[in-house]
């Protein structure tokens, strides 16, 4: 009787509790990023990645299909080389190009892949051959502000 | 000069009866330790204080964490709102709950609610020689008595503290859809970008595991280390209470230290 | 009514020395229990008449001498043994002692429930008999925060014999009760005994309550015993203790001033405020 109401108010509470945790693991935390699809890994070498991380999303327009699984270097040419965990479930052309981008002005990075025309798809252990660098803010301001540095001088 | 020796002399004794309370209280745990399995053997004495411990705290933990949540979304809109940042405001109430303010609110709510209960039921028992009559009875109380309430606040604080965040989330979300015109979709949608299911998430039920485990200890420590005098109650109560709060906020300091930094 | 015809001792107490920081609770204490009787243990307060029920029930240890319960030196028993023995000693604490978080039938039903595996529906039974025994029957579901002093002291005797024991040590039965449930506890601890076939050990200062239930009686002040005998021995003695205590005079033998410096002295000592 009194007991009981007990037992199941406990379990209600213990209820809510593991409710709660799968909340935040479904709705608040990305489970995607688990692969439960499962998925397979492309590189591409970047002359800059800027502020990219891993764990960063892979979008193709807009719509995300996997993340950046590392960053290292290849020692040979000094190029970033960095490796994609794309979904299998969506298949890219081999002439597909990437390029790290930012989210807003001072949004995270994350690298988008524009699709190509060919026949042939990329698959586990293939390269992107097609790449565009980080744009770095402070390169581009540095650079214009040379080059008026540059025009005013020799105007003088 | 004789009253900066004096000084430096009464700061030595502090640290030192300090040390030999923490050596007392981590007796006391190797001694409860037999104890806990022979508790574990018995349910209904664990449910029984999950009933007394965690239920009663609930409600407590559901108005704060609402509360939190919504000035929280307040707080981080006219701050992103500057920036044009204000999609974020999800990620940012999330990530601040689930990493830091649900397992550290939670625990502090839980030892000033149910471990100070827990101190002071645990003292009043000896007070009242309910502890030595079981002694007499020729039954333990370490397994009777103790190890059922450290176990039910162990399992209760990580519990208590993801209905912390969820509710935490949802209060922003009522806050950001509802007053401040966010867009739902955006709100969670850049929340599911940026919280990390093994590093936020998780990180945020070890700290409260973690928790549990140091509060329930105090304040089963505290009860039954307690003179066994109505001020000796009372006094045990308070420092419960103000040795968990210290402990939690350190912790959670070191914690997060390591978290960050990936180890 | 005597039934000390039987003098095998269940309790002796050899030469015991007990300190407590320092200060001598017990020098050269002796004394033994016969079975089957009440014996009163009466002192002044302070003369650790309850830590000798600690001592007996192994919840201290003696410096020196030893306690034997049936046959067994108790401070010398492993914990599992010394438990077993004690399974076999009911205690009826001056405070009662009950558990405030369970109610009255659950308090007697609490030694049954976590030392056999008796069926449900025969704890029922005997914990409605232990109840029946001490008139309470009718009170099995209130909460001890409901009942008064002398019915919680009765419930607590309930639960000392909820597992049959061969004795039972009652501290301070008489204290702090109004006359009507004084005297029920003075018949219940008689009549128990004599039933249940039981040894009680009855620590009190009460003189009249200790005269009429005890079989023998042990008078003891400054560590030791100062007298004993049966009521009628200890009411016609002429040795000053005892004739102090069984009258409930101011001063005599036990002073009626803690020890101090000479009044006088005191009072002209250079370092008042």
């Amino acid at each position: 009787m009194q007991a009981r109401s007990m037992e199941l108010t406990v379990g209600l509470f213990v209820m809510a509790g593991l409710l709660a945790l799968a909340m935040l693991a479904l709705k608040v935390g990305n489970i995607h990023a688990l692969n439960l699809g499962g998925t397979y890994a492309v590189t591409a070498d970047f002359n800059d990645v800027g502020s990219l991380k891993p764990k960063a999303p892979v979008t193709v327009a807009g719509v995300r299909v996997g993340h950046v699984a590392r960053i290292t270097i290849n020692p040979q040419t000094y190029q970033a080389v960095v490796t994609l965990d794309l979904l299998k479930k969506y298949r890219f052309p081999r002439d597909s190009s990437a390029s790290i981008e930012t989210a807003g002005l001072l949004g995270e990075q994350y690298v988008s892949l524009s699709p190509g025309g060919s026949r042939r798809y990329l698959k586990n252990g293939s390269k992107i051959r097609i790449t565009q660098s980080a744009i770095i803010l402070e390169k581009i301001i540095s650079q214009l502000l040379y080059s008026k540095a540059g025009h005013s001088s020799g105007h003088s | 000069m004789s009253w900066g020796a004096d000084t430096i002399r009464a700061l030595g004794r502090r640290v030192i009866s300090g040390i030999g309370r923490l050596g007392h209280a981590v007796l006391f745990l190797v001694r409860l330790m037999p104890g806990l399995g022979v508790a574990l053997a018995r349910g209904r004495l664990i449910i029984q204080q999950l009933y007394m411990t965690g239920v009663l705290t609930l409600v407590i933990v559901l108005v704060s964490g609402a509360f939190v949540g919504m000035i929280l979304a307040l707080q981080g809109y006219n701050t992103l709102v500057r920036y044009d940042a204000q999609s974020s405001l999800g990620l940012l109430v999330a990530l601040s709950l689930v990493r830091e303010l649900g397992p550290v609110l939670t625990a502090l709510l839980f030892a000033g609610r149910a471990g100070s209960a827990l101190t002071a039921e645990i003292g009043l028992m000896k007070a009242t020689e309910q502890l030595d009559g079981m002694e007499m009875m020729a039954v333990d109380p370490l397994p009777r008595v103790v190890a059922p309430r450290f176990w039910a606040g162990w399992i209760a604080v990580p519990l208590l503290a993801m209905i912390f965040s969820a509710v935490g989330i949802i209060g922003a979300y009522i806050v950001a859809v509802g007053d401040l015109g966010l867009d739902g979709g955006v709100f969670w949608s850049q929340m599911q970008s940026g919280v990390s299911i093994s590093n936020d998430i998780m990180g945020g039920l070890i700290k409260s595991v973690v928790f549990g485990f140091v509060v329930s200890w105090i304040a089963v420590f505290e009860g039954y280390d307690a003179k066994p005098t109505s001020e000796g109650v009372s006094r045990a109560t308070t420092r419960t209470v103000v040795s968990s709060s210290l402990a939690i906020l350190g912790l959670d300091f070191i914690m997060t230290a390591f978290m960050l930094r990936g180890l | 009514m005597d039934r000390r015809n039987s003098t095998e001792p269940l309790v002796t107490v050899r030469d015991l020395a007990f300190y407590r920081d320092e200060r001598p609770i017990f020098q050269d204490l002796n004394l033994t229990v016969a079975k089957g009787s009440v014996t009163a243990i009466m002192g002044g307060s302070g003369s650790g008449k309850t830590t000798l029920l600690s001592l007996i029930g192994g919840r201290l240890v003696p410096a020196r001498g030893a306690v034997t319960v049936a046959g067994e030196v108790v401070a010398s028993l492993p914990r599992k043994l010394l438990f077993a023995l004690r399974r076999r000693m009911g205690m009826l604490f001056q405070s009662s002692a009950l558990l405030t978080d369970l109610d009255v039938y659950e308090n007697v039903a609490f030694p049954m429930r976590e030392h056999t595996r008796l069926p449900e529906a025969l704890i029922h039974d005997l914990v409605l008999m232990k109840l029946e025994m001490v008139g309470l029957r009718g009170a099995r579901g209130l909460f001890p925060a409901e009942l008064s002093g002398g019915m919680l002291r009765r419930v607590a005797l309930a639960r000392a014999i909820a597992l049959d024991p061969m004795m039972v040590m009652y501290d301070e039965p008489f204290t702090g009760l109004d006359p009507i449930s004084m005297g029920v506890i003075v018949k219940l601890i008689r009549e128990l005994n004599d039933a249940l076939g039981m040894t009680s050990i009855v620590v009190t200062h009460d003189v009249d309550e200790a005269c009429t239930i005890a079989d023998y009686i042990y008078l003891i002040g400054e560590g030791r015993v100062i007298a004993e005998g049966t009521p009628a021995d200890m009411k016609k003695t002429d040795a000053p203790e005892v004739r102090q205590f069984m009258g409930g005079l101011p001063d005599g033998p036990v002073a009626f001033h803690y020890p101090a410096p000479r009044y006088f002295d005191d009072l002209l000592r250079a370092d008042r405020p």
